[in-house]
């Protein structure tokens, strides 16, 4: 079952669900609004290996905003560490983020029980976009288990800000 | 409820979900990693028409991997059969691949509970990607239902190896069963157009 926003409150409480900073006029009727980081990191290389380091760009979201462009792909970050302890979570674009043309996430929208961090968000835009850094972007809802939970221990565990893909640890099983 | 990966162990075990093959490390805390198979499909160009099936062309993915080309929808499937009749799935690309840049579903990732095979991932990359046959690139997660349960029998049932759409077969569905609107609305003209 999904949790309400007044169950999501009562659990930010009980310390069962993890969001900071928090502001209870963000809580939506099943969700929470998060904001966008300042940081953005792009690749810089040819060819994206997953067996290969990756190379990157990074820079910072001033206060004029940044205008993303089209067929480049961006990956941004939450403003907030958010986490479910046993509870699953789903992050989404608001309705108004993907009214503007603009996918915060590619086909990826699942966060583990356990993993509470700030969230890398895969950033693409079907036309020009100015986002804002500080600006709400996203909702993520959280979801109750079934079964004996066991808490994320991934390689993103501790994420503070943009973290590129570390699938190159997978190695030849990459 | 999002079942967690000791949940799905359990029914894999019992036989109410379907993964095969089934290996306790790619059990994640609510999910389980799959992992891409050997082939490809892609469109010929050209447009494609909703009420014609459009011709594919197979691509093998060697060992030394495959590029996929910026804004080119590449079909693929999943090595694994996975599916319960108990819980419904639905899918996500594993974290470490959507970071790279690259959707593995176009806004469906909801299945259906009864549908037991092989899953076609709609790979679509922002950058030029390099991809392995038998990477781990998405995860399945499995939830309970509520309600009575009407078990999957569609078109896509029992798939094995990436399929096209077949979104061309509800049109021959309906086409027997009734006339496709605009002739109508052009055979009223007709009638109500110049007098004998």
């Amino acid at each position: 079952m999904i949790l309400t926003g007044t169950e999501i409150d009562r659990r930010v409480h009980t310390g069962d669900v993890v969001i900071e900073p928090y502001d209870t006029t963000q809580l939506e009727p099943n969700s929470y609004g998060f904001h966008l980081g300042e940081r953005i990191a792009v690749y810089d290389t040819p060819i994206v290996d997953v067996r290969e380091p990756l190379k990157l760009r990074e820079f910072t979201i001033g206060p004029e905003g940044f205008v993303f462009q089209p067929k480049q792909f961006y990956l941004g970050h939450t403003v907030e560490r958010i986490g479910g302890i046993t509870c699953a979570s789903e992050l989404y674009a608001n309705l108004s983020t993907a009214l503007c043309g603009v996918f915060i996430q590619t086909s990826a929208p699942l966060g583990h029980t356990g993993a509470v961090i700030r969230w890398t968000l895969e950033i693409t835009v079907v036309h020009p976009v100015r986002l804002y850094a500080g600006m709400r972007i996203g909702k993520i809802c959280f979801w109750e288990t079934l079964g004996k939970n066991t808490s994320y221990s991934g390689r993103y565990n501790g994420s503070d800000s943009v973290v590129v893909s570390r699938i190159i640890e997978d190695g030849e099983n990459a | 409820m999002i079942l967690t990966g000791n949940e799905i162990t359990n029914q894999v075990r019992n036989g109410n979900i379907v993964i095969s093959p089934f290996s306790e490390d790619r059990v994640n805390p609510n999910s389980y990693n799959f992992t891409l198979a050997d082939k490809l499909d892609v469109y010929e160009e050209g447009e494609i028409d909703v009420r014609k099936q459009k011709p594919t062309r197979r691509i093998h993915i060697g060992p030394e991997g495959y590029v996929l080309t910026p804004g080119r929808l590449y079909l693929a499937s999943t090595v694994e059969v996975l599916g319960s009749d108990s819980f419904v799935p639905t899918y996500a690309a594993r974290s470490s691949v959507a970071r790279l840049g690259m959707f593995i579903n176009l806004s469906a990732p909801l299945g259906d509970i009864g549908f037991i095979g092989c899953w076609t991932l709609q790979l679509l990359a922002m950058n030029s990607i390099r991809l392995y046959a038998g990477m781990p690139i998405g995860q399945m997660m499995f939830w309970q239902v509520k309600g009575n349960i009407d078990l999957y029998d569609g078109k896509y049932q029992g798939a094995r190896g990436p399929l096209s759409s077949r979104i061309y077969q509800d049109f021959d569905q309906k086409k027997t069963a009734l006339a496709p609107p605009e002739h109508k609305v052009l055979g009223d003209a007709a009638v109500a157009g110049p007098a004998e």
